[in-house]
């Protein structure tokens, strides 16, 4: 008799801390992307012309937030992980994001 | 058409920032709220069970609002912001951005809150439909996982930090120079 997917959540958490790990690693890569941006070392294509190059800037973001959610839900799916690393990794991703999107950071570079 | 209480493009801000925006804000705190008081005693009751469904359904909302806020935000909203004037021109009421560039007074609004406002919306809307995902999939887990819950309960909140900050620079830049 298969497991339902409330036994499974019971003693797993693989897939919902695959999904808010990918969130915050989608918030960085967008950070990420942003910085570069701003210091001239890699700017995406625009994708729409009229919105300029934050188009491009946000979708690459969101094709690896995507990407990173698919490849840890893939990893973690079913399994039972230890929380406390991935929730650090979460904040300081998010954080970093914050902080890599901040403008007046990037007058200092 | 001339005399139109409000031009297409005041219809799309108002769209972006109080409905869907607003919206986002308003299903965050609620959501916000639902995490914080719920109980894990006996997630398996029937009144917990109806409680996590409406978080999830909830939390979804929250995730198509500010999709759709960030999206009509860079697509609609944006490009006339944006619009360089004819050169020579004085008036430049139609032109936002120039004319809060042109004021050293007003410059700030678009170097610091239009930039922010370019960007961490997108990380907003991240966060939430991970968070999301994990109460509309996983409400078992969000009820008796305390490291699950906490980090839902996390993002959401710096959600609702992310989403009155720019709400608020919308609401500076829309008083300086609206999109008419």
């Amino acid at each position: 008799m298969g497991t339902t997917a409330n036994e499974r959540d019971a003693v797993t958490n693989g897939e919902p801390l695959a999904a808010l790990l990918a969130a915050g690693v989608g918030a960085f890569a967008l950070g990420l992307v942003v910085i570069l941006h701003e210091i001239g070392l890699f700017s995406p294509p625009t994708l729409y012309e009229p919105s300029g190059g934050v188009s491009g800037r946000t979708t690459l973001a969101v094709i690896l937030w995507l990407a990173a959610w698919a490849v840890l839900h893939r990893r973690w799916k079913g399994r039972r992980i230890e929380p406390g690393r991935v929730v650090m990794a979460t904040i300081t991703l998010v954080v970093l994001a914050l902080v890599l999107t901040f403008p007046p950071l990037w007058a200092l570079l | 058409m001339d005399n139109l209480l409000f031009s297409a493009d005041s219809i799309w801000t108002m769209i972006h920032g109080i409905v869907l925006g607003g919206g986002a804000l308003l299903g965050i705190a609620a959501a916000l709220f639902s995490l914080v008081t719920v109980r894990v005693a006996d997630s398996a009751n029937a009144s917990a069970q109806r409680q996590a469904r409406y978080l999830g359904w909830l939390t979804m909302l929250v995730a198509v609002a500010l999709w759709l806020t960030v999206i009509v935000g860079t697509y609609v909203n944006f490009p006339p912001y944006r619009a360089t004037p004819p050169e020579g021109l004085t008036d430049l009421s139609q032109y936002p951005k120039a004319l809060i560039m042109s004021g050293p007074g007003t410059a700030w609004l678009h170097q610091f809150a239009m930039e922010i406002k370019e960007h961490v919306p997108w990380i907003a809307a991240m966060l939430a439909t991970g968070a999301a995902f994990v109460a509309t999939r996983h409400g078992q887990s969000l009820a008796r996982d305390a490291s699950v819950r906490r980090l839902t309960t996390t993002l959401l909140a710096i959600c609702f930090v992310l989403v009155s900050f720019v709400s608020l620079f919308g609401v500076f830049i829309n008083k300086v120079a609206p999109l008419d």
